[in-house]
């Protein structure tokens, strides 16, 4: 008798038990991530992590979606391309969310297909890659700002209103992030009556970059335009240069406006240029940057300062929430409705944190371009804001 | 328990089945590994990973035949797997050849590609085979990301998966069969390969490069034999990850692989056909099983997810020194000791 009491007692528990975790899940949002948390991405990795979990955090704190709370899944992905592909397989199986944030352009590409008519869920990731930006191949993916192909233009545009006819050069990684925008921009200069004297290839990380300078001394731009590297060697090019007395402009695209960049330039970031699409840590008067350091500060007390990737990560985190806050209202909470909140997206008021975003083929093609001021070691705005038709 | 079990011959003593019980309990192997996509707890995930540990213990099978039985070290492992894969890319995706035709076509041309590689063993032996195998993974790599025309260059190629008919191969479930087969295959191949004529030839290689000559094995042959055999395996292997993968790009194939293929032979043990599967599947499950306990444990240590997660590499590497430390014969010696415990229980004196 005793032994049936505790049998009943024990799936009475068992039933509560079920029916929690079913209650539970029902109310619960569940957004998943793999993220490069170690790997050569790691430094910006941590950063977009960060930003990512606290803007759905912060969502989760000021109500949650129609009162539905966030669930934040994040796993490593290493940047290697087995691991990442089994994370995400891992989290898609396990918890099934209706979003998810990838580490690389290479799990889009891969994982593209599957995105598409298997899982169908809204993706985005840390690229900037044109090639995700794609409807017609994929329309569950979506690029959180400007493609590296737009950043150019951006640049190019600048550079065509500041200086029309201005003697460019482009110099690039050999790598998919290095060559992704250099197509695009080849034709915009062209648009622009820009003259595209020089392209310069080297490796990430080269050390001898010397044949690449002399060809830049031979040709003699007024622009020269650094895209697939995140550190070196843009320093050794823009040191070599000076020394050879080239006035030229340095400019870079995202990866190139951080500040890891003015730490390690020194007194040679004088006059660096670099385009981003999202404001700085250090723009205080923006609501929205006064808000993440709020939260910060109480969050995690030992952070002092975000880096650009943090704003990337924290912006995707934005668009996510307006998506499910769109879908949810339409009562289509699934990727069908969350892409077509993707759509409808217009004018978006990020607090600040970027110009209004408004959808454009699975992508945000807004930015502005900063100038480095070498005293205070920050990015200061050298344009408005510029949207690329 | 087991006994009984006399030999008489050479013969008996190379038997792969040498009693009704290691049928008995290959038979059950296998309906596990064919029922397993059926289980309850199997998910894509879970098939995943046994796509993916399938892959490399073809490979690892094939570096084996190599480094531990031919005893020619080779450290460009993951380049001929690379060969293997884009073979198979460009043969389906240029020539519109079938799956089906273009992998053992993939094998092949890496077998071919593992030949002109191998040439150089006849000179150089040990560490310099090492430094020239070396450099053919180097080489093959700048291949993958400079011949443009071929491979795409950086940007890589998208691969249509196989199909048969109408039935089209694309999820983890239905890949998983062509896997276990070409798992299954190829294990078999090499069990059978090593009781031959060639096999003993590569042991003799691999004992003494000297006695073998003179016993009358010629050593250039049967080294290229080795290296051809051991690049197919890892073309087939190639070929299979990047139909699995839907994706193939230069990245995919680094010098670290080949360090990781050569970690799974010694992990499993040199010259046993086992301790490659063994190793394959330690070094493929093993950082799943890490990356699955630090992501249920990181909440433990909030805001510490920089510091924990890559504590998981440290474990990985802490683990195999262990094993060399305690089991320098790999996991397959451990797997005898265990058996031969079991061979006379609970009965043993």
């Amino acid at each position: 008798m005793r032994g049936r009491n505790l049998m009943v007692g024990l799936l009475v528990i068992l039933a509560f038990a079920a029916l929690n975790v079913l209650c539970h899940a029902q109310d619960e949002i569940k957004v998943g991530a793999v993220q490069p948390i170690t790997g050569r991405f790691a430094f910006a990795g941590v950063n977009i992590n960060a930003g990512l979990e606290d803007a759905l955090m912060i969502a989760n704190d000021e109500g949650g979606i129609n009162g539905k709370k966030i669930k934040y899944i994040m796993e490593d992905g290493q940047y290697q391309l087995d691991v990442a592909t089994a994370a995400f397989k891992r989290i898609m199986s396990r918890d099934n969310p209706m979003i998810m944030y990838g580490e690389s352009t290479g799990l889009g590409k891969a994982m593209s297909p599957e995105i598409k008519d298997r899982y169908k869920i809204l993706y985005s990731s840390t690229s900037f890659s044109g090639e995700l930006a794609d409807p017609p191949a994929n329309p569950y993916i979506f690029v959180p700002g400007p493609t590296y192909g737009d950043m150019f233009g951006i640049l190019l545009k600048y550079i065509a209103n500041e200086q029309p006819g201005a003697k460019v050069a482009f110099f690039y990684s050999d790598t998919e992030f290095g060559k992704d925008p250099i197509p695009f921009a080849r034709d915009m200069c062209k648009q622009l009556k820009l003259d595209l004297v020089a392209e310069a290839v080297a490796q990430v990380g080269a050390v001898d970059v010397t044949s690449q300078v002399l060809d830049l001394k031979r040709k003699n731009p007024d622009f020269v335009i650094f895209q697939g590297f995140v550190v070196d060697p843009v320093q050794t090019v823009i040191k070599q240069c000076r020394d050879f007395g080239m006035k030229c402009k340095f400019m870079g695209t995202f990866w190139g406006a951080s500040k890891m960049i003015i730490d390690n330039l020194g007194p040679l970031a004088e006059g660096y240029m670099a385009v981003n699409p999202y404001m700085y840590w250090w723009n205080d008067d923006v609501p929205m940057i006064k808000k993440i350091k709020a939260y910060t500060a109480k969050k995690y007390p030992n952070v002092t300062a975000r880096d650009n990737s943090y704003m990337q990560g924290f912006m995707t985190g934005l668009i996510f929430v307006e998506c499910l806050k769109k879908a949810d209202k339409a009562g289509q909470l699934n990727g069908e409705g969350l892409v077509k909140a993707l759509q409808s997206i217009k004018d978006f008021d990020s607090g600040g944190l970027s110009a209004p975003y408004t959808i454009k083929n699975n992508k945000f093609p807004v930015a502005r371009v900063w100038k480095v001021n070498v005293e205070k070691k920050i990015y200061e705005p050298a344009s408005d804001w510029i949207t690329l038709e | 328990m087991r006994c009984g079990d006399l030999k008489e011959s050479y013969l008996e003593d190379e038997k792969i089945f040498q009693s009704v019980f290691v049928k008995f309990w290959l038979v059950l192997l296998f309906a596990f590994l064919i029922l397993f996509p059926h289980f309850w707890f199997v998910d894509s995930y879970w098939l995943y990973i046994a796509n993916l540990t399938g892959f490399a213990v073809i490979g690892a099978v094939g570096l084996n035949l190599l480094t531990g039985f031919t005893g020619q070290i080779s450290l460009g492992h993951a380049a001929f797997i690379g060969v293997g894969g884009y073979a198979t890319a460009i043969l389906i995706t240029r020539l519109g050849v079938p799956f089906w035709f273009a992998l053992p076509a993939a094998g092949l041309i890496s077998a071919a590609v593992g030949l002109i590689i191998g040439i150089p063993s006849l000179r150089v032996k040990g560490l310099y085979l090492v430094i020239a195998t070396l450099a053919a993974q180097f080489i093959l790599e700048f291949v993958f990301g400079h011949w443009e025309s071929m491979t795409r260059g950086i940007r890589g190629i998208n691969v249509p998966p196989p199909h048969i008919g109408s039935f089209v191969f694309d999820t983890e479930k239905s890949f998983y069969y062509i896997t276990l087969t070409l798992v299954a295959a190829g294990v078999g191949f090499a069990r059978n390969v090593v009781r031959t004529k060639w096999g003993r030839a590569f042991v003799a290689i691999r004992d003494r490069d000297l006695a073998a000559e003179i016993m009358g094995i010629n050593l250039f042959r049967y080294k290229l034999v080795a290296f051809a055999l051991s690049s197919f395996y890892a073309g087939i292997a190639g070929g299979l990850w990047v139909s699995f993968m839907k994706v193939v790009t230069p990245e995919h194939f680094p010098f670290s692989l080949s360090i990781q293929y050569l970690a799974m032979v010694i992990v499993g043990g040199l010259g046993t056909v086992l301790g490659s599967i063994f190793g394959a599947i330690f070094m493929t499950l093993i950082p799943e099983l890490l990356n699955v306990l630090s992501g249920s444990t990181k909440h433990m240590f909030p805001g510490m997810d920089q510091l924990f997660i890559p504590m998981k590499d440290v474990v990985f590497g802490v683990l195999i020194v262990g094993f060399l430390v305690f089991e320098p014969h790999g996991l397959a010696e451990i797997w005898h000791r265990i058996k031969n415990f079991f061979t006379l229980w609970p009965f043993s004196y």
